[in-house]
């Protein structure tokens, strides 16, 4: 085993955060920052650095140099995004560097990745992964939006919601029935949908911590056949490939590593009864505890990273707990830092009373959703199936289940 | 970044499996268990022909010169296998303190020997009282004194918690030999014949019915060529191998939780009732998730210690937060799998759980518990500089005062004037 970087790597690591650091404007407070009602000048600071970021390459440093990456490895693009997350910044293209443009990569056709790749890696384009609908969350075969061919092209009708998004996405990456079958993911295909096509419209829906998200209305939204994605009723064998080439979830890890190195000099800074609190052997042990379990989340991550640069020779991974641990901790790290802040904790940033300018606070209300990809448990019941190999009731039965449960009420 | 063993650790990880296998079954582990010994000299003797009491010394004293990772390789099949062995206070805590701190004489008499298995050993270093007091594993918790008389030491008092104490040939006691201000820089190492009719042992009742005594030194006379290394200076390299001793213990935990969690999964797709087998319950289901997600972690954490150690580079960091995770964790993945088992992982005769749940308890405590190496992690922590500061200007878009919020896109800024048309 080998947990070290190359020279090139570290050399890459410095020249990476020496970019972000000077980029970074020395007032932006990550996890202060009010990126839920983006004014209009805090939309084009985002989008600018994004594009600024893109011209060096460092969106897509894995991405081959024609589709406007560096080319360079697995393991180098972690150690990237290891150095965003320390920032605590967030990209407005999120879905698309981590979601959709992989999907691109690896299914779409040449003229596809011609259209849509270099928007993305030079951070000109906003995407967004538009799968959930009201009737299909956990259930994500459960896919109610239709896509009904016509002629040249696809007509879509129906709605998303719970979309996370931070400004006016140009494409939205869509999933949509095509065919009703049995098993329902069968007939699932997934479209490249204009966010401003005729008839698609947006619905804010104020939400915990971050407001950031919206319902999409697709009217009658005509598609072209050109923005089909893959094979016809494919789509959600791709969405779930896809999700294997995801990027690297280093940034997580040391996005959160960040928020506790602020808050262990909050502790040192901050007195109660006289001392540090720091030196109070409960907040002590806290902290080494929240220390370890990012620990955990971080060498998870690279485990993932790592697993996916040997893949020719290891195969598809059979499970991956990083979602597993992300979900707990960052439920129980805001938790441990309130209770040590006591009444304070539940002051908000902005409030003159507010101590460490209320991050823990919105960091509490932040980890109400850690929902996305998955709640904690689907995620056990997917390790549990996939992982371990435990058996499930078979979809085929999930219907006569429901009629035996109907009858005895 | 490598995750994975290379070819000579995996050719030794087949090795140590079939070789344990064979040679400590369940059966053998019962045994043991019950026996006086604790151990068989002739499976010992195996091992000193496999090359493992050498592993990790120099080829000048007939070891093999191996790395630190290979250690952790054989060790975490020893916990796979509950190999019950004195290998941990003979080769680890004793010997390679010996190897850091002893004379040239010492090391050439007693390392050779310890690899050709002619020589037990065992640390004599926690005390009644200092254990109860939180300071097991600190200089500050060593009162037994060493007092010099004529050429000679008298040591007299108790230790407690002694491994392996009953068989040993030779116990490393740490003792107190002065007061200065650092009780670091106080501690004095005698190795003490075990034969001596002062030294009396007594075995104590354990969770794990492991063999850990309590030992008497009764004003016992110690010559000075039996200090290993330096007078006053034995703190230092022991505190080093206790390091690499509790990393060891993690990667025991790691092999032994590994096969909990096959017992556990095995089961829960074999065990039927309610005409189904029980691993299709969700709650079943959730305890398998929880113990891989026990026992991966863990794996992680200690696999970078180990590297960190194998590599020479400091490590006070990883191995304590290696420690604090593994003992709690292997605790917690036991406790998981005896949900699944139930009455099955409760049963002594057969079950073999209760054998890996029991000896979690001596691992998670031996060499500091998770507390002890949560406060060594938080030494660390408050070393650490503040998050670096960024460089580029201000550009003043983060503290804008809530009535000039106004979101740049359209639905958020319907939404937002809705809410503000109220007001």
């Amino acid at each position: 085993m080998e947990f070290g970087f190359t020279e090139e790597q570290e050399k890459l690591r410095k020249d990476v955060r020496d970019f972000f650091m000077n980029e970074m404007p020395e007032d932006f407070e990550p996890g202060v920052e009010t990126m839920f009602s983006l004014t209009k000048e805090q939309t084009e600071f985002w989008m600018t650095f994004q594009k600024k970021t893109g011209e060096k390459g460092y969106l897509t440093p894995g991405w081959s140099e024609e589709t406007g990456g560096l080319g360079l490895g697995p393991i180098e693009q972690g150690i990237v995004e290891e150095e965003w997350g320390r920032t605590g910044g967030r990209w407005p293209n999120f879905s698309g560097l981590h979601i959709a443009g992989p999907a691109v990569q690896v299914f779409g056709t040449e003229e596809q990745k011609k259209k849509f790749l270099p928007g993305i890696a030079k951070g000109e384009a906003v995407w967004n992964q538009a799968f959930t609908e009201p009737e299909a969350g956990s259930d994500e075969a459960n896919q109610q939006l239709r896509a009904v061919e016509d002629g040249d092209n696809y007509v879509l009708n129906g709605q998303k919601t719970f979309i996370t998004t931070y400004v006016k996405p140009d494409y939205l990456y869509t999933l949509a029935r095509t065919a009703d079958t049995e098993p329902k993911h069968r007939g699932i295909s997934l479209f490249l949908v204009p966010g401003d096509a005729p008839g698609v419209s947006y619905r804010a829906l104020g939400s915990m911590g971050f407001g950031t998200q919206v319902d999409i209305f697709y009217d009658n939204v005509k598609v072209p056949k050109e923005n089909l994605l893959g094979e016809l009723n494919r789509g959600f064998y791709h969405a779930m490939s896809a999700f294997e080439f995801e990027r690297s979830g280093t940034g997580g890890p040391a996005s959160a590593k960040r928020s506790l190195e602020e808050f262990v000099e909050f502790c040192k800074e901050t007195m109660r009864n006289g001392k540090p609190l720091m030196e109070d052997p409960e907040v002590r042990r806290s902290v080494a505890q929240m220390a370890i379990d990012i620990e955990v989340q971080r060498l998870i991550a690279w485990h993932a990273v790592w697993w996916f640069s040997e893949r020719e020779k290891l195969g598809p991974k059979p499970y991956d707990l990083s979602g597993f641990f992300t979900k707990i901790f960052s439920t129980q790290h805001p938790e441990t830092m309130m209770n040590i802040m006591g009444l304070y904790g539940q002051l908000r940033t902005g409030s003159k009373w507010a101590k460490f300018a209320g991050k823990v606070e919105r960091r509490w209300q932040i980890a109400r959703s850690v929902h996305p990809a998955g709640t904690l448990e689907v995620n056990k019941i997917v390790l549990a199936g996939r992982g371990l190999g435990l058996p499930r009731v078979p979809a085929k039965f999930n219907k006569q289940i429901a009629k035996a449960l109907g009858e005895k009420k | 970044m490598d995750f994975s063993l290379n070819e000579e650790q995996a050719k030794l990880q087949k090795e140590a499996r079939e070789f344990l296998e064979k040679e400590c079954p369940e059966s053998f582990v019962r045994e043991m268990e019950d026996g006086d010994k604790g151990f068989s000299p002739e499976l010992w003797n195996k091992m000193a022909e496999m090359g493992w009491l050498g592993l990790v010394y120099p080829e000048k004293y007939n070891g093999k010169g191996g790395s630190f990772a290979d250690l952790s390789v054989v060790y975490e099949e020893m916990g796979r296998a509950m190999l019950p062995s004195p290998h941990l206070s003979t080769v680890v805590l004793c010997g390679l303190t010996i190897l850091e701190a002893g004379t040239k004489e010492q090391k050439a008499d007693l390392l050779s020997k310890i690899v050709a298995g002619d020589l037990i050993l065992s640390l004599a270093l926690t005390e009644p009282e200092s254990s109860f007091d939180g300071k097991a594993w600190e200089a500050e918790g060593v009162n037994v004194r060493a007092t010099p008389d004529g050429d000679d030491y008298i040591i007299d008092g108790t230790k407690l918690f002694v491994h392996d104490a009953h068989i040993a040939d030779y116990l490393l006691c740490v003792t107190k030999t002065r007061d200065s201000a650092n009780p670091e820089d106080d501690i004095t190492l005698f190795l003490v014949d075990a034969s001596d009719p002062g030294v009396s042992c007594e075995i104590l009742e354990t969770t794990a019915g492991d063999k850990q005594s309590e030992v008497n030194f009764n004003k016992i006379r110690v010559a000075k060529e039996n200090i290993v290394g330096e007078l006053h200076k034995g703190w230092p390299p022991l505190e080093k191998v206790m390091q690499k001793g509790a990393v060891l213990l993690c990667s025991e935990m790691v092999g032994a939780g590994q096969r909990v969690l096959e017992i556990t999964v095995d089961y829960a797709k074999t065990r039927i009732q309610f005409d189904m087998p029980i691993g299709i319950n969700q709650y079943i289901q959730d305890h398998c998730a929880f113990l891989l997600s026990e026992v991966d972690a863990a794996r992680w954490l200690t696999g970078q210690a180990v590297w960190k150690i194998s590599e020479g580079q400091p490590c006070d960091m990883e191995a304590a937060m290696a420690k604090a995770w593994t003992s709690d964790s292997h605790e917690r993945a036991c406790w998981r799998g005896h949900q699944v088992l139930a009455g099955v992982g409760y049963t002594v005769d057969k079950g073999v759980l209760p054998l890996y749940s029991r000896r979690a308890k001596t691992k998670q405590l031996y060499l500091g518990d998770s507390a002890y190496h949560l406060e060594k992690a938080a030494r660390q922590i408050e070393k650490w500089p503040g998050p670096e500061k960024f460089r580029g200007k201000a550009v003043g878009l983060w503290d804008i005062p809530k009535e000039e919020q106004i979101p740049y896109w359209e639905p958020w800024k319907k939404r937002w004037e809705e809410k503000e048309g109220k007001k």
